[in-house]
C-alpha cells in the first residue's frame, strides 16, 4: 500500500514540476517577466536586466546584440511586463522597425507573448497591439487597394477622402467618395477597437467587417493602444510625424530596432535634391495654381477671401491645440512659426503664387552655373535677399501657405503638386536651420563632365536634427540593433546621453559562424577592391577563383556582396570575359541583383528555390543595397556569405565630404573613422545576414587584406570579433577552402538540443543557479 | 545473316580503314567496311553499338571519321578520295549523326530495360541462365517476345522515371575554339542540343519553324552562334536576324515573370520599405531619366550580361521544374473533378502567415519541438475513412432499420428455448470431430506427407527450373500458331524443333543422373 501511495505521489509531482517548466516565468531584478518558451538563452536574460535598468532610470539606451539571439522577444516580453506591473510609469511601447515584414514578425511575436499571458493568468486580455503601415498595405477600397504604387494609392485615397471632396459629396451624391472611411467616420470613433493583438491583415479583416477604413482606424487607435508598431518614418520623418505621431503620450518608450542606419534616415527625411525636371515641372505647378485661382476669382471669389481671414485664424487655433500639449516638435514648422501671422506678402493667394514664381525663377538661375558651388543656408539665404529681394520669414512660412492654398483650391490630386511641394519645403527648412545644412550645386556628374545635369543638393549633415525631438520627448529611447559597434559612436553622432550602453556575446555550444578573412590568392596577389588595385587583372581573378573554389565546396546557397553596383558590373562581366561564371554555371546556378526592386526580387525568389530543391544557387549582391538591408538568409539560403572588399561609401561625393567635415568640427569625429565605421557597419551587416540563429551556422568570408588591420577588424561587433582567430587573418583561397571544408563537415552533423543545454540554452533551474548568474553578468560588455 | 536485304543508305568508296582500300557502306541499322574487291564486310557495327563518331579538325590532311563503340573499341576510316573527300566524309558524318541518336536511345534503352528486368526477376534470371546461357535459344529470341510483354508496363515505368535536370553550364561546354584561319568552332552534341531546346523553347520553334525547309541544321546552327541572341550583348539584334525575335520573347517572359511578382512576400523587396521618401527627398542622388540614355555602351551591355544570367538561371531551373509540374498538375485539375478536391486548400494557412510563423520560430528555445507536419491532402475523405466499398454495399440501412433488427434479434434472445432433445449425442459429436482432425478417417488424403517433404530441396528447385524452361520453350512453340509468315515456318520447322529437343535431352540427362545418384 506506501509503496503504491509513493508512486502516486511522485507521479503527481512530476506533473506539477512539468507544468511550471512548461513556459518560463523569470524575476528579472524583482519583475515578473512572462517568458513564452520553455527555455532561455542566457543572453535573453543578460539583455533584459540591462533593459530593466534602462527603464528604471527613464534614459535612452544603446544595445547590441547578435541576431539569432531572440531580440524581439526579450524586448516585448520585458517592456509588456514592466507596462504590466507599472502602468502609471510606462503607458505606451512604440516599436519602431524598418520593413514591413519586419513589422509583422514583430507583431506575431507579440501575439505568441499576449497568448501566453492569457494562458497563464487566465485574465481577459486587455492589451491592445497594433501595426501601423502606409496605407498601400492596409487599404481595402476595391479600386485604390488594386494600385500598385504607394504614391497612387496615397493620392487616389486623398482624392476620395479629402475634406472638401466630402463636403461636395454632400450636396452632389454622385461625387465618389470612399464608403469605408465614411463609415469609419461615421461611427469609427465612439467604438473603440476591441483589446487584441493586431497586425496588418488583421486589421484589414476587422475593416472589412465592420466596413470601416483600416487605415484610418489604425491611426485613431494608435493614440490609445498600448503597443505600436510601425517604421521609422512615422517618428523620424517630420513630413509624416507631423500627421501620425505628435500626439503619442510622453511617457512612451519607443524602440528602434535594426538601428544600425539609423543615422540615415534622419538625416534623408531632411534632404531635398532640386533638379531642372524638378523646377520644370514646378513651372507647371505654379501655371496650374495661377489659372484654377483666376478661375475661381471670377466664380467664386469669397472662396478666396474666406481663406485668407481663415488663414490668420486657422493658425490661430492651432496655436491653441499647441499650447495645451506639448507636440512633438516638427522640424518643417518649429513652434516659434505659430506665434507670428502668416506675413502679409503672401497672405494672399496671387501674391503668394509670385512669390513662389521670383523664388522659382532665382533657384533656376542658380542652377545655370558651370562650376560647383557650396555654401551654407545664411549665404544662400542673403544672396537671394540680394538677388530678388525675398526675406527669410515669408520663406519659412511656405509650406504652411502652400498646404491652405491646395486645401482652398480643393485640389484633389496632390501627388501631381509634388514638385511645388518639394519645393517649399526647401525653402521652410533653408530659412529655418541655419546650422546642420549645406547647399551643394553641381553643374554635372563627375562620371559625365560633358553633360549637363544640373542638381541642387540641400542636404542635411547632423541626424541629431531629425531624432532630437524623439529623444526630447519619450521618457525612454532604445536604440538597439545586431551590429551598432563601435557602440560609442551612436551616442555621439546623435547627440544623446544613453544611461546603459552595452553589447552582448553569442554564447555558442558550438563556433556556428567562421569568419575568415582572404588576404592573397593563391599567387600571392594581395586582394583587395582598394580603388587603385580594383581594375587589377590579378585581383579581379582572384576574387573570380575564390567564388568558384567556394561553390564548390559550399553546399546549397552562397551570398557574395559587392562594394558598389557598379563595381559589381565590371568584375561580372570580366568574369564573363575570363570564362570563371561559366566554371561556377557548374556547381550553382547564379543570380544577380539588379537596380530593378522588381527584377531582384525574382531573381531572389528564384535562388531561393534553387536552395530549396538543391540545386544551390550564388546570389551577388551590393552592400548597402536593398538586399543587404532587408532580406535574412536563413540556414540553406545561406551558408556562406562572402564580402568581396570593404564596401567603404563613394568617398569623392561632395555630400559626404561636407558630412565629414562636420562631424569632425562638431563632434570630434574624424574622417577616416567615420568611414572605416561606416563601412563595417555594411560588411557586418552583410555577413550577419547568414547567421540567424543558434541552430544555424555559415561561413563569413572577407575577402580584402585590410579587414585584418585592427582598426578596420575592431570595429566589427564583438559577436563576430571573438571568433576571428590570428590563424584566419591573413589566408590564401586554399587555406580559406581546406578550412571551410573543416568547418562545414563539422556543422554537417547533428546538432540536438542537448547538446546546447547549460551552456547556450538555460532552463529555469540552470538560470537560478549561482555561477551562472555569475557567467551571464560577463556577457554584457559595458562600453 | 541477311545482311544483304537490308537496305543500304549511302556507299562511300575509297574509304582506308587500317591502309586498306575498301568502300563503306551505311545502312538502315549498321555501319559496314568491305575491302576493295571483295564481297564480304571485314566491318561491321551496329549503329545501336556506336556510342559516338569524331572526325579530324578542318585543317588536318588526313580526312577521317571516327566511331567509338561501347565497348570501348574504336574504328577509324579514312577518306582518301582526294577531290570529295571532305564532302564524303561530311555526308557520311550529316547522316551519323541523323541515325545515331535513334539507335543510341533505343539500345540504350532496351539494354536497361533488359538488365532491370533480370535483375528484379530471379525466376526469369534463372531461365535467362538455363535458355540463354546453355545456348538453348539465342538471346534474341529470348527477349523477343518478353519485350513486348512487358512494353504497357515499360512505358508506364518510363514515365514515373526522373527527369535529368540540365546543367546550368550547357553553354559552357559549347566554348568555341579557334581552327586556326579565322574560324571558330563550335561543338555540338544532342544533349547540349536538346539542353539548349529544353531552357530556351523559343529556339526550338524557330528551329521547327525553319530547319527542314529555310536552311538546313548547320546553317541553323552557325545563324544562331553568329545571332547576337548567343553573344552577351544583345542589344543591337539586327531584323535581318532570325533570333531578334527570340530575344523579344525571352525579354517578354522576364517581364512577364517580373510583373507577376514573387509570391514569398518575405523577399518582395518592392513592398519591403514601408514610406519610401518621395522623388527628391534624400540624400541618396537620384537616378534621372537623363542618366540612363547617356550610358556608355560597355555599361549597357554589362547589365545585358546581368540580366542574361537572371534570364538563363531562371530558365535552366524552369526547365527542369517544368516536367516535374506537368503530371501533378494534371491530378490535381482531374481530381478537382471529384468535387470536394478544393476544400481541402482551405486548411493550408496562407503562405505569407506560414512564412511569418517560420521566421520569428526558434525551435531550440522551444521544449519537446513538435514534429512540424504535413497535414493530410485528401482529395476524398470518405475514401480514406472507409476504404474501397463495393459497389453494392451502396445499399446502407437506415438507422431505424438497424434500430428494429436489433430489438427483433433481442426479442428473439428473450424468447429463445434451447430444444434439448433434438441435439446430438456427445458420443457421436466427438467422433465426428476425431474424423475431421488431421489423421482422422476423413482427413487421410491430407494427412500424407507431401511431396515437397519427401523430395530434398536441390532436386526440387532443379526439376522447377527444368520445368520453366521446357515451359518457355513450349510457350514459344505455341505462339509460332498460326504459321503466317515464312519465318515462323522456319522457326517451328527448324531450330524450335531442335530446342525442344535439346530441353528434352537436358531433362533427360537429369532424370539418368538423378537415377544414377539414386542407385
Amino acid at each position: 500500500m506506501i509503496p503504491k501511495l509513493c508512486y502516486f505521489l511522485k507521479l503527481l509531482v512530476f506533473i506539477i514540476l512539468n507544468n511550471l517548466i512548461l513556459k518560463l516565468k523569470l524575476n528579472i531584478d524583482g519583475l515578473l517577466v512572462y517568458f513564452p518558451y520553455d527555455y532561455i538563452y542566457p543572453e535573453q536574460y543578460s539583455y533584459m536586466l540591462e533593459l530593466k535598468r534602462t527603464l528604471d532610470a527613464k534614459g535612452h539606451g544603446v544595445l547590441e546584440m547578435p541576431s539569432g539571439t531572440g531580440k524581439t522577444i526579450s524586448l516585448l516580453s520585458l517592456i509588456v511586463a514592466y507596462q504590466k506591473a507599472y502602468p502609471l510609469e510606462v503607458t505606451k511601447l512604440v516599436y519602431c522597425s524598418r520593413t514591413v515584414p519586419e513589422i509583422e514578425k514583430v507583431v506575431e511575436e507579440l501575439r505568441k507573448l499576449m497568448d501566453y499571458y492569457t494562458k497563464q493568468t487566465e485574465a481577459k486580455n486587455d492589451f491592445l497591439a497594433l501595426a501601423l503601415s502606409s496605407r498601400k498595405n492596409l487599404c481595402i477600397h476595391p479600386e485604390v487597394s488594386a494600385l500598385r504604387f504607394g504614391k497612387e494609392v496615397d493620392g487616389k485615397c486623398h482624392s476620395l477622402t479629402a475634406s472638401y471632396i466630402r463636403a461636395q459629396h454632400h450636396s452632389n451624391p454622385s461625387q465618389p467618395v470612399c464608403q469605408f472611411y465614411e463609415e469609419f467616420d461615421a461611427v469609427g470613433r465612439q467604438v473603440p477597437i476591441p483589446p487584441g493583438i493586431y497586425n496588418l491583415d488583421d486589421l484589414k479583416d476587422f475593416g472589412r467587417r465592420k466596413g470601416w477604413c483600416p487605415y484610418f482606424l489604425a491611426r485613431y487607435a494608435i493614440l490609445h493602444a498600448n503597443i505600436v508598431v510601425y517604421s521609422y518614418h512615422y517618428l523620424l520623418d517630420p513630413k509624416i510625424a507631423d500627421l501620425v505621431s505628435k500626439e503619442l503620450a510622453k511617457k512612451s518608450v519607443v524602440v528602434f530596432d535594426e538601428a544600425h542606419n539609423i543615422d540615415n534616415v534622419c538625416i534623408d527625411s531632411m534632404s531635398v535634391n532640386i533638379t531642372r525636371r524638378t523646377l520644370d515641372r514646378c513651372q507647371t505647378n505654379v501655371e496650374t495654381l495661377q489659372n484654377t485661382i483666376s478661375r475661381i476669382k471670377e466664380t467664386d471669389a469669397a472662396k478666396l477671401r474666406e481663406e485668407y481671414s481663415r488663414l490668420v485664424e486657422g493658425l490661430k487655433e492651432a496655436n491653441v491645440a499647441r499650447e495645451t500639449d506639448m507636440y512633438l516638435s516638427n522640424p518643417v514648422l518649429p513652434d516659434e512659426i505659430l506665434q507670428e501671422a502668416v506675413p502679409g506678402s503672401i497672405r494672399t493667394a496671387e501674391h503668394f503664387v509670385g512669390f513662389m514664381k521670383r523664388f522659382l525663377e532665382y533657384l533656376k538661375a542658380r542652377l545655370r552655373i558651370h562650376h560647383v558651388v557650396q555654401e551654407s543656408a545664411p549665404q544662400f539665404l542673403k544672396d537671394i535677399y540680394e538677388k530678388v529681394c525675398i526675406d527669410r520669414k515669408p520663406l519659412r512660412f511656405c509650406a504652411e501657405r502652400l498646404r491652405s492654398l491646395l486645401r482652398t483650391l480643393e485640389i484633389a490630386d496632390i501627388a501631381d503638386f509634388s514638385a511645388i511641394t518639394l519645393i517649399s519645403h526647401f525653402a521652410t527648412l533653408v530659412s529655418t536651420y541655419s546650422k546642420g545644412f549645406t547647399i551643394i550645386i553641381e553643374p554635372f556628374e563627375d562620371r559625365t563632365p560633358t553633360i549637363a545635369n544640373p542638381v541642387l543638393h540641400f542636404s542635411c549633415m547632423d541626424p541629431s536634427i531629425a531624432i532630437k525631438p524623439v529623444f526630447g520627448r519619450f521618457q525612454s529611447v532604445i536604440i538597439t540593433s545586431g551590429t551598432l559597434s563601435p557602440l560609442d559612436i551612436y551616442p555621439r553622432i546623435l547627440d544623446f546621453r544613453p544611461v546603459t550602453v552595452a553589447s552582448f556575446t553569442m554564447t555558442l555550444a558550438r563556433t556556428c559562424l567562421c569568419p575568415l578573412i582572404v588576404g592573397r590568392g593563391n599567387d600571392q596577389v594581395a586582394m583587395t577592391s582598394k580603388f587603385e588595385t580594383r581594375e587589377d587583372f590579378a585581383v579581379i581573378r582572384n576574387y573570380g577563383n575564390l567564388l568558384l573554389e567556394m561553390s564548390a565546396i559550399v553546399p546549397d546557397g552562397i551570398v557574395a556582396f559587392f562594394t558598389s553596383y557598379i563595381y559589381m558590373e565590371n568584375i561580372v562581366a570580366s568574369w564573363y570575359e575570363q570564362g570563371i561564371l561559366e566554371n561556377i554555371q557548374r556547381n550553382k546556378l547564379i543570380f544577380i541583383e539588379t537596380q530593378d526592386a522588381a527584377e531582384t526580387s525574382m531573381a531572389l525568389e528564384k535562388y531561393q528555390e534553387a536552395c530549396e530543391n538543391g540545386r544551390g544557387a550564388i546570389l551577388l549582391s551590393v552592400a548597402r543595397g536593398k538586399v543587404s538591408e532587408g532580406i535574412d538568409f536563413v540556414h540553406h539560403y545561406g551558408r556562406a556569405v562572402i564580402m568581396f572588399g570593404v564596401p567603404y561609401v563613394y568617398t569623392q561625393s561632395r555630400i559626404l565630404k561636407a558630412r565629414l567635415e562636420y562631424l569632425r568640427d562638431q563632434f570630434q569625429i574624424r574622417e577616416n573613422d567615420f568611414l572605416t565605421f561606416d563601412a563595417m557597419r555594411h560588411a557586418a551587416q552583410c555577413v550577419g545576414r547568414a547567421i540567424r540563429g543558434k541552430t544555424d551556422y555559415g561561413l563569413m568570408i572577407f575577402a580584402d587584406k585590410r579587414y585584418a588591420r585592427a582598426d578596420k577588424r575592431g570595429k566589427l561587433p564583438r559577436w563576430i570579433q571573438e571568433h576571428l582567430t590570428d590563424g584566419s587573418l591573413n589566408l590564401t583561397i586554399d587555406e580559406t577552402v581546406q578550412l571551410g571544408k573543416h568547418f562545414l563537415r563539422q556543422m554537417a552533423q547533428p546538432f540536438r538540443q542537448e547538446d546546447q543545454l547549460g551552456l547556450s540554452l538555460l532552463t529555469l533551474e540552470q538560470l537560478q543557479s549561482e555561477d551562472m548568474l555569475q557567467k551571464i553578468a560577463q556577457i554584457a560588455q559595458q562600453a | 545473316m541477311a545482311s544483304l536485304s537490308e537496305e543500304v543508305l549511302l556507299v562511300v568508296k575509297r574509304v582506308r580503314q587500317r591502309k586498306q582500300d575498301g568502300t563503306l557502306y551505311l545502312m538502315a541499322e549498321r555501319i559496314a567496311w568491305g575491302p576493295e574487291g571483295k564481297d564480304r564486310f571485314t566491318v561491321s557495327h551496329l549503329y545501336a553499338d556506336i556510342r559516338c563518331q569524331k572526325i579530324s579538325p578542318d585543317g588536318k590532311a588526313k580526312i577521317q571519321l571516327q566511331l567509338v563503340l561501347h565497348t570501348g573499341e574504336s574504328t577509324t576510316f579514312h577518306f582518301s578520295n582526294e577531290s570529295t573527300a571532305l564532302k564524303d566524309r561530311d555526308v557520311a558524318k550529316e547522316l551519323l549523326q541523323q541515325l545515331l541518336p535513334k539507335f543510341k536511345k533505343k539500345a540504350n534503352k532496351e539494354l536497361e530495360e533488359k538488365n532491370r528486368m533480370l535483375q528484379e526477376d530471379p525466376v526469369l534470371f534463372q531461365l535467362y541462365k538455363d535458355l540463354v546461357v546453355s545456348q538453348v535459344i539465342s538471346a534474341e529470341e529470348f527477349w523477343a517476345n518478353r519485350l513486348s510483354l512487358n512494353s504497357v508496363e515499360h512505358s508506364l515505368s518510363n514515365n514515373n522515371k526522373q527527369e535529368v535536370g540540365i546543367s546550368a553550364a550547357f553553354l559552357a561546354d559549347i566554348r568555341p575554339q579557334t581552327d586556326g584561319c579565322n574560324g571558330l568552332r563550335y561543338n555540338l552534341t544532342t544533349d547540349i542540343i536538346e539542353s539548349i531546346f529544353r531552357t530556351y523553347p523559343t529556339v526550338k520553334q524557330k528551329y521547327a519553324e525553319n530547319v527542314p525547309h529555310n536552311m538546313t541544321e548547320k546553317e541553323f546552327w552557325t545563324r544562331f552562334f553568329q545571332s547576337h541572341y548567343f553573344h552577351r550583348d544583345r542589344i543591337n539584334t539586327g531584323l535581318q536576324d532570325i533570333f531578334s525575335e527570340c530575344a523579344k520573347e525571352d525579354e517578354k517572359g522576364l517581364k512577364s515573370m517580373v510583373t507577376q511578382g514573387v509570391k514569398n512576400p518575405m523577399v518582395d523587396l518592392l513592398s519591403l520599405e514601408d514610406k519610401t521618401l518621395d522623388e527628391g527627398y534624400g540624400t541618396a542622388t537620384v537616378p534621372t531619366t537623363s542618366n540612363s540614355s547617356n550610358k556608355s555602351l560597355r555599361e549597357n551591355s554589362n547589365s545585358a550580361i546581368i540580366k542574361r544570367f537572371n534570364h538563363h538561371s531562371a530558365m535552366v531551373l524552369a526547365a527542369g521544374l517544368r516536367k516535374a509540374e506537368a503530371p501533378s498538375d494534371q491530378a490535381s485539375e482531374t481530381s478537382s473533378t471529384d468535387g470536394n478536391s478544393r476544400d481541402s486548400d482551405l486548411f493550408q494557412p496562407p503562405l505569407k502567415k506560414v512564412k511569418l510563423q517560420e521566421a520569428i520560430e526558434y525551435d531550440d528555445l522551444q521544449g519537446d519541438s513538435v514534429r512540424k507536419t504535413i497535414s493530410l491532402n485528401l482529395k476524398k475523405s470518405d475514401r480514406y475513412s472507409h476504404g474501397p466499398i463495393p459497389l453494392q454495399s451502396q445499399h446502407y440501412s437506415t438507422s431505424q432499420d438497424i434500430i428494429n433488427s436489433i430489438s427483433i434479434i433481442q426479442h428473439e434472445m428473450r424468447s429463445y428455448k434451447p430444444r434439448l432433445t433434438q441435439v446430438m449425442s456427445s458420443s457421436a459429436a466427438s467422433s465426428a470431430i476425431t474424423a475431421l482432425s488431421p489423421g482422422g478417417v476423413l482427413m487421410q488424403g491430407g494427412g500424407q506427407q507431401t511431396i515437397n517433404q519427401l523430395v530434398p530441396t536441390d532436386v526440387q528447385s532443379e526439376l522447377k527450373h527444368l520445368y520453366t524452361a521446357a515451359g518457355e520453350l513450349l510457350r514459344h512453340f505455341w505462339s509460332c500458331f498460326p504459321v503466317s509468315t515464312p519465318f515462323l515456318e522456319e522457326k517451328l520447322t527448324g531450330h524450335l524443333e531442335e530446342m525442344l529437343q535439346a530441353a528434352y535431352n537436358k531433362f533427360q540427362a537429369w532424370q539418368t543422373r538423378r537415377m544414377m545418384r539414386k542407385t
